[in-house]
């Protein structure tokens, strides 16, 4: 089988290569391993931009510069030049319809799952509510003082997040000889922190709001509360206060180690912004790491689904989606759960319901086999000589053609077929010619 | 046509096989089985309680249902009943017994390397070669196809051969 047509190189986003095999490479198994890093890749990075949407954050206009979202689907930079929140333009960016249809065309082009569309785009619904959660914040914000905040750099957060913990949050600076964060220019060596300048307790809580946007924040002690900021940076590093109560690795300790000097020249990129964060107490002492409790960006749903998941034995949880009749199933779980409801009965023609049957000697679809099976019913009604109970079907010597034409002569006469033995004269007896040869007892079948 | 062995005495009544497996007299009966399993094969025998091979196959289809339990849910359906000649006649059954295979309301086709590939005719060798066409049946309905390879060589296929009009 020759080639049909040459096909002009093509470059794949997710291998990174050129190549010429046109819409055959999506099912390479090599292309396959590449999508998925690829795509999981970027799903890191939405999960930033979804930390904000459900937690949105003014954006210090500082910041913008840093913010910016690169879309893999629609191949553009979204900037956050005039916008008040975190990634608000990102947001509005991956919900709209445009950023759908592209995501939807990469889908296609390269060969995803489609169940994963949904982790690539926001829903209205989310935006919704993103926006209610934002002027909130407006209002908040205009009657508290003032506070600075970080937003995530989409460059260094990788570097700087946490691992420590429950929260989400996103650490601008980092260091510290405390073992838990980490510093996101990893060379740095161990340098003494900023001092505090300003120490406003307002501001803080209202990072401490901000940062514990979860309720389990574990306990920093309100008393240590001190905001540090770097002159030259206005940004403050949110700090995730919960080391306190992880002990040893406590932010107490760095509290009190925070009476060293701060050394300007110190100050890079990432450095030395460490605050405490002030916590409710009562529910920091059950729910952490160590406690085992369920993260809290697992709603509570989730978490029963987990337990529940985790009961059934040994069985892979997802049926195979492409088994046959999988439709079927669906269709009529719901049927079942709505006729134990008592919604509608509906018993759609139960008395004449056939099942999906592909007939033996059939040359179509199955859909056509029961139709065939109506019509002969009802040829049978009609007709007075009782042919028989399988009219045609069963010659063994007859080829599929023969048949065919067989059958067409059969309803337009009322010839009675001859034994299947003598296929000569079957052969004469058919009015319409064929060409074929006589193909003996080898038969083949449609599905 | 086919080897009566050792089976000869099913014919006599002291051999009264306690069937587990339930047997089908009406349409809805047939129909309800077929629709509300779900991602089961259902195994579906047609044929008399009289017939000597229908015996034959009976007492392996009760002796293997348990052990296909997990994939599959036998049942006989009785081939002179009423209101069965529809499924009889949109089955093609002329040979009985004959073994229908339904996944999820979808039916299944096996090759067996005979004329008929839409049901199994005759009666098994042993429990274990029904209990390899049915695994068989149920890997290619969770893979998706609707038609299958048959697992038994042709040696252990009863031969049968379709007449027209009793030629």
């Amino acid at each position: 089988m020759q080639k049909k047509k040459k096909e002009e190189f093509e470059f794949c986003k997710a291998c990174n290569i050129n190549h010429d095999q046109g819409l055959r490479h999506k099912y390479f198994p090599n292309h396959k391993k590449s999508l998925v890093t690829f795509l999981s890749r970027f799903r890191t990075k939405l999960s930033d931009v979804r930390f904000f949407l459900n937690a949105p954050i003014p954006l210090n206009p500082e910041l913008t510069s840093r913010n910016r979202f690169w879309c893999i689907f629609c191949d553009q930079a979204i900037d956050e030049l005039s916008s008040s929140f975190a990634c608000a333009n990102a947001i509005r960016h991956l919900a709209s319809a445009e950023h759908v249809k592209n995501l939807k065309h990469f889908f296609w082009k390269y060969g995803a799952a489609t169940d994963q569309l949904d982790a690539f785009m926001f829903s209205d619904d989310d935006v919704a509510k993103w926006e209610k959660k934002c002027a909130a914040r407006k209002d908040e914000a205009s009657e508290g003082s003032r506070r600075t905040v970080v937003g995530p750099s989409s460059d260094d957060h990788i570097h700087n997040q946490l691992t420590s913990g429950n929260i989400d949050s996103f650490e601008k600076i980092v260091y510290s000889h405390s073992v838990k964060s980490y510093p996101s220019n990893a060379v740095l060596p161990l340098q003494s922190y900023t001092n505090e300048y300003q120490i406003s307790s307002s501001g803080l809580s209202g990072i401490a709001n901000v940062a514990t946007s979860s309720e389990a924040c574990a306990g920093a002690k309100p008393f240590a509360l001190q905001d540090f900021s770097v002159g030259r940076r206005s940004h403050s590093l949110l700090h995730d206060g919960r080391q306190s109560s992880s002990n040893g690795y406590s932010c107490n300790k760095q509290v009190r180690d925070n009476d060293r000097m701060v050394h300007e020249e110190s100050t890079h990129q990432g450095v030395q912004l460490i605050t405490q964060i002030s916590s409710l107490p009562t529910e920091s002492a059950d729910k952490n790491v160590y406690s085992e409790a369920p993260p809290p960006w697992i709603g509570a749903t989730e978490v029963v689904q987990m337990h529940s998941n985790s009961n059934r034995l040994g069985k892979s949880r997802m049926l195979n989606p492409n088994r046959v009749g999988a439709a079927w199933v669906e269709k009529r779980k719901i049927e079942m759960v709505k006729e134990k409801s008592g919604e509608n009965v509906r018993k759609v023609c139960d008395a004449n319901w056939l099942p999906n049957f592909g007939r033996v000697w059939q040359s179509g679809s199955r859909r056509e086999s029961r139709k065939e099976f109506e019509r002969e019913k009802q040829l049978q009604k009609l007709n007075v000589e009782t042919q028989s109970e399988m009219p045609i079907k069963i010659q063994p010597y007859v080829s599929k053609r023969m048949f065919i034409a067989h059958l067409s002569g059969l309803h337009s006469n009322s010839t009675v077929c001859q034994p299947a033995m003598d296929e000569r004269q079957s052969k004469l007896a058919i009015t319409v010619s064929v060409k074929t040869p006589n193909r003996g007892a080898e038969l083949k079948l449609d599905k | 046509m086919l080897p009566m062995h050792k089976f000869s005495g099913y014919l006599s009544n002291e051999r009264k096989m306690s069937d587990l497996l339930t047997t089908f007299s009406k349409k809805i009966e047939v129909d309800t089985i077929i629709r509300d399993t779900f991602d089961k094969v259902v195994v579906l025998r047609f044929g008399r309680a009289s017939d000597l091979t229908c015996l034959q196959l009976d007492h392996i289809l009760s002796k293997a249902a348990r052990d296909v339990s997990k994939f599959a849910t036998v049942a006989l359906v009785d081939v002179d009943s009423e209101e069965i000649q529809v499924y009889v006649k949109y089955f093609d059954i002329t040979l009985i017994p004959s073994t229908v295979f339904f996944f999820n309301a979808h039916h299944m086709k096996m090759d067996y390397g005979t004329a008929d590939h839409t049901k199994w005719i005759g009666s098994f060798l042993s429990k274990q070669d029904f209990i390899d066409v049915v695994e068989a049946i149920f890997r290619g309905a969770m893979k998706g196809k609707l038609i299958v390879n048959s697992p038994l060589p042709p040696e252990r296929i009863p031969k049968f051969q379709i007449l027209y009009k009793d030629v």
